[in-house]
């Protein structure tokens, strides 16, 4: 039986092991389904590895070590919580949020919902929150589909978020999966079943009589014809947070029998001629708790608190909101992707392909201005089709709950290295060492002049394709705040950001009195175009290195073999040119090695290695160890970054890794962590959105004190900027003069 | 650790003391959907004096605000906050920012560095209200960080509650979701009655003062 539970940090590290064990996973699943079946009863613990935080460990527990097919079993999100921090209840009171888990199970399987225990009434004063101190189990009923077999896994996955209050707040989340074999015959793990069966017995029985509501004056009255005889101490929770106000005392209902009075919320509703909750009181001081189910007196049943609000007339018509004038800051983000977009032309890998297509331009002009604008248009076409694609693959996976951003498909070591096989042929056909045939799409093949359509449209593609890993000034605002819009807002940030893109390309197809600038076609193109080639072979091999740092050696095995592939492909089907026997036989040979090599590169091209640079004092990022060095009272910095991202590389030589940089963190006592985004990392992709970014980089400073928040810095960092931001986290700057008492 | 202990043993010697006559006054304090809006006075990031009563014949947005809350976060990253008040100071609305923690809780802030919030989240509020000792807060019995409360020209509540239905802290969560505050400033406009007048707020509590 495998078991692991992760934070979203552990989650990466378990997939690549998960990929490169899986054949040793299963090998290991079976031999102790075997050991488990030949020894019944034996008792595994089946409890994920905890999530922690510094104040809640989490785990998911099973009652069953083995399931069996068809049965219904147990499991409970535990969570251990430090001194005076709680958790919520379905209703979580004046504040706070529920406890929610989102399951990932074997198809016909069910998770049924959160069976939850009977809250406390948490005061801070003169607030209430209903939750959980100390230690709270959440137990869930699972179904293993009837179809399931002995023999397999059957996987359980929980995404659980929470949120933990003390006074301040803090929004979790953890990953916990269990593997458990499915055998003939469940086996139950002793210890782990009694835990759960204790918090099960410990649930609020249904109560065997139903309560009455009634209105009591302004307030409510909560009659209780069958509460047992000696009940005190009454509290009534209520599974809606618009009935009554939390934090208000429940005496005793005067008159006739038991009862309580509640105060009425302000924000009074009731739909339902029924209400439900949770009934707490002490009997022969024992704490007991009821499920109460009260019928509402009818007169109360589509009535709000406030006099002055007609909730109880017709429905009211659903008004939409009116999208009144410009949105300054959709404007505002449609201007930054713009910008960014135009930026992005200067990137070093970009701005090769860019050229040689203005060159074209200037060689096409003379002959016909409308040829050229076609080729513009079609440029265009290319370039906003790819950023639709891209910008619908982010929406999608967003709307799946991945945590994708710009960039993403980097993350993806055979892309990689497929954008470095593409560098070094653009590279080879700059510098001459074969020609695109006609049939051969003519990417970045700018100085041909005809079969042009399809290379000016493909060029396009290729220079959004070749533009990914670079992040310009002013879009990572512009992404972060496109992806959490609606769809349709988020397509017209990243259409802004293909337009500016593809502006200059565009202009220039347009105006040729700028083409009249350039000097005559002569041998200073051919001269200017084979020099292009080096940057083009520069950004391959940076690719390449970014395939090690992804994979390790047997990544850039890979990669090279795929490059020497390529290589040889192109100069077969050069060779075996004429004659249809030599061309069939060129063409599949080619074929044949263009498929090796792909196989070749995929199999060997795993992520690996560990990622996370820890050269010097630079240590690995996770939010709870901000949290501790931030109660040490240290100020932290933080560096979202990532191998492919050039932005970040660029900021780490000229800001980063200065001297005086090293020696101001030194002096202030700075912590400098790291989050390397170089693979998918869920946790940083969240860490990333909760700052309304969609990509790297991203630098944070924390101030040393407990939950100081961070400030941003720019995307575009000089020492200066780092060392000033450095003061103000350490607290030497007298703007920011700690408010703590 | 002992200053904690202490805190809580004089908040609950108070609570005590005051158990039944505290907290009725806390629940029927609070403001109350077409009800005169309850007054008050407080010192603004400037450190002028404002009242309710200057804006007389406006319409007024309350809201409570922690720069450290998650959930306020969650509106100010986005911009969706920024957004809501931008269009709401092009209609004429007047929008009050008001931060209730007092000194040495979470979101406690003096008028500067108040000011360097709004310029760097590009914040628009019309000023931002500074109650450290929760008066405003108490007044309308706020209980998260963001509560939103509509005051219109007559100085009648009509809107207190939730920003809008979706109460999570997770930026996700901020597509789809209906702005009440929205759709009520809408229907005012209109000339109708605002027909979710009064909403569950959800964030994080209010720091309060202890009560003196």
């Amino acid at each position: 039986m495998i078991r692991h539970a992760s934070g979203t940090m552990m989650r990466q590290r378990d997939r690549r092991e998960g990929r490169k064990g899986g054949a040793a996973r299963r090998l290991l699943g079976g031999a102790l389904l075997a050991l488990g079946l030949a020894l019944p009863g034996v008792a595994l613990a089946a409890e994920s590895a905890p999530v922690t935080s510094p104040r809640v460990t989490a785990t998911l527990l099973s009652g069953r070590d083995t399931v069996a097919p068809g049965e219904r079993f147990h499991v409970a999100l535990v969570q251990k919580l430090a001194p005076h921090w709680h958790t919520y209840w379905l209703n979580p009171g004046d504040s706070g949020e529920p406890t929610q888990i989102h399951w990932t199970l074997p198809e016909g399987a069910k998770a049924g919902g959160i069976a939850w225990p009977a809250p406390r009434a948490i005061r801070v004063d003169p607030l209430v929150n209903f939750g959980f101190e100390g230690q709270v189990l959440l137990p869930v009923e699972i179904t293993v589909p009837a179809e399931a077999r002995p023999g397999e896994t059957f996987s359980l996955k929980a995404e659980a978020t929470w949120l933990v209050c003390e006074k301040i707040c803090i929004p979790e989340d953890g990953s916990f999966t269990l593997d458990l074999p499915v055998g003939q015959a469940g086996v139950t793990d002793e210890t782990a079943q009694q835990r759960i069966d204790a918090a099960l017995a410990a649930l609020p029985q249904p109560a065997d009589f139903r309560g009455r509501l009634a209105a009591d004056g302004d307030r409510l009255a909560l009659a209780l014809p069958g509460l047992p005889a000696g009940a005190s101490d009454l509290r009534f929770f209520p599974v809606s947070d618009t009935l009554i106000e939390h934090a208000a005392d429940q005496p005793a209902k005067p008159g006739d029998g038991p009862g309580v009075i509640l105060t009425r919320s302000s924000a009074f509703k009731l739909d339902q001629p029924e209400i439900s909750g949770v009934l707490t009181f002490s009997q022969g001081g024992e704490a007991r708790a009821l499920t109460l189910v009260a019928d509402a007196d009818p007169a109360l049943v589509g009535k709000a608190a406030e006099a002055g609000a007609p909730a109880s007339a017709p429905p009211a018509v659903r008004i939409p909101v009116p999208a009144e004038g410009a949105d300054l800051s959709w404007l505002a983000a449609l201007a930054f992707a713009f910008a960014g977009g135009l930026i992005l032309n200067l990137m070093p890998c970009v701005l090769p392909v860019l050229f040689i297509k203005a060159l074209g331009f200037a060689q096409t002009a003379h002959r016909s201005r409308a040829e050229t604008r076609e080729q513009g248009l079609l440029f265009l076409c290319g370039v906003l089709l790819t950023f639709l694609l891209l910008a619908g693959a982010v929406i999608a996976l967003g709307a799946l709950g991945s945590s994708v951003g710009w960039g993403f498909q980097l993350q993806s070591p055979p892309l990689v290295i497929a954008l470095a096989v593409v560098m070094v042929l653009i590279g080879l056909n700059l510098i001459g060492a074969f020609e695109i045939g006609g049939a051969v799409v003519g990417v970045g093949d700018g100085l041909a002049s005809r079969g042009g359509r399809l290379g000016a449209f493909m060029t396009g593609v290729l220079a959004v394709v070749v533009a990914t890993p670079c992040t310009a000034p002013f879009m990572g605002a512009a992404m972060g705040y496109a992806v959490t819009q609606p769809p349709a807002v988020a397509l017209s940030v990243f259409m802004a950001l293909a337009l500016g893109f593809a502006l200059p390309v565009v202009a220039l197809s347009f105006a040729p009195g700028l083409l009249r600038l350039l000097p005559k076609p002569g041998r200073w193109m051919l001269v200017l175009k084979q020099a292009f080639a080096f940057p083009m072979f520069a950004t391959a091999i940076w690719l390449i290195w970014v395939a090690s740092v992804q994979t390790g050696p047997q990544g850039v095995l890979a990669a090279l073999a795929a490059v020497l592939a390529a290589g040889f492909v192109v100069w077969l089907v050069g060779v075996t040119r004429g004659g249809l026997a030599r061309r069939a036989f060129g063409t599949v040979l080619a074929a044949l090695v263009a498929l090796g090599a792909g196989w070749f590169t995929i199999e060997n091209a795993v992520p690996g290695a560990d990622t996370q640079a820890r050269a010097g004092d630079v240590q690995a990022w996770s939010p709870e160890r901000v949290a501790a060095l931030q109660a040490e009272g240290k100020p932290v910095f933080v560096n979202f970054t990532a191998a492919w991202c050039i932005t970040c590389l660029a900021n780490e030589r000229v800001a980063l890794s200065r001297q005086e940089v090293k020696e101001a963190f030194a002096e202030l006592g700075v912590s400098y962590l790291k989050a390397d985004w170089t693979n998918r990392d869920q946790r940083i992709a969240r860490a990333l959105a909760e700052q309304g970014r969609a990509g790297v980089p991203l630098y944070l400073f924390y101030p040393g004190r407990r939950d100081g928040q961070a400030e941003i810095l720019p995307q575009l960092l000089t020492p200066d900027m780092v060392i000033a931001a450095a003061r103000r986290a350490a607290g030497r700057d007298a703007k920011t003069a700690a408010n703590a008492p | 650790m002992e200053s904690l202990t202490r805190r809580s043993f004089i908040a609950g010697l108070a609570l005590a003391g005051l158990s039944c006559a505290a907290v009725p006054a806390f629940a029927e304090g609070a403001a109350r959907i077409g009800q005169p809006a309850p007054a008050f006075q407080a010192v603004d990031a400037e450190g002028r004096t404002r009242s309710l009563s200057e804006f007389a014949g406006r319409t007024v947005v309350l809201e409570w605000t922690n720069h450290e809350c998650p959930y306020v976060r969650k509106h100010y990253n986005s911009a969706t906050m920024q957004t809501l008040q931008k269009d709401m100071a092009k209609d004429g609305i007047v929008w009050l920012s008001v931060i209730s923690s007092p000194p040495g809780e979470q979101g406690y802030v003096e008028g500067p560095k108040a000011r360097e919030l709004t310029a760097q989240r590009d914040a628009a509020p019309a000023d931002i209200l500074l109650d450290p000792d929760s008066k405003v807060a108490r007044a309308y019995g706020a209980q998260t960080t963001p509560h939103m409360y509509i005051i219109d020209p007559r100085g009648t509540l009509a809107y207190m509650g939730a920003i809008d239905d979706k109460p999570s802290s997770n930026p996700a969560s901020l597509v789809g979701a209906k702005s009440y505050v929205r759709q009520a400033i809408a229907e005012m406009k209109a000339g109708k009655p605002v027909s979710q007048a009064s909403t569950k707020s959800y964030g994080c509590a209010v720091k309060y003062a202890p009560a003196s």
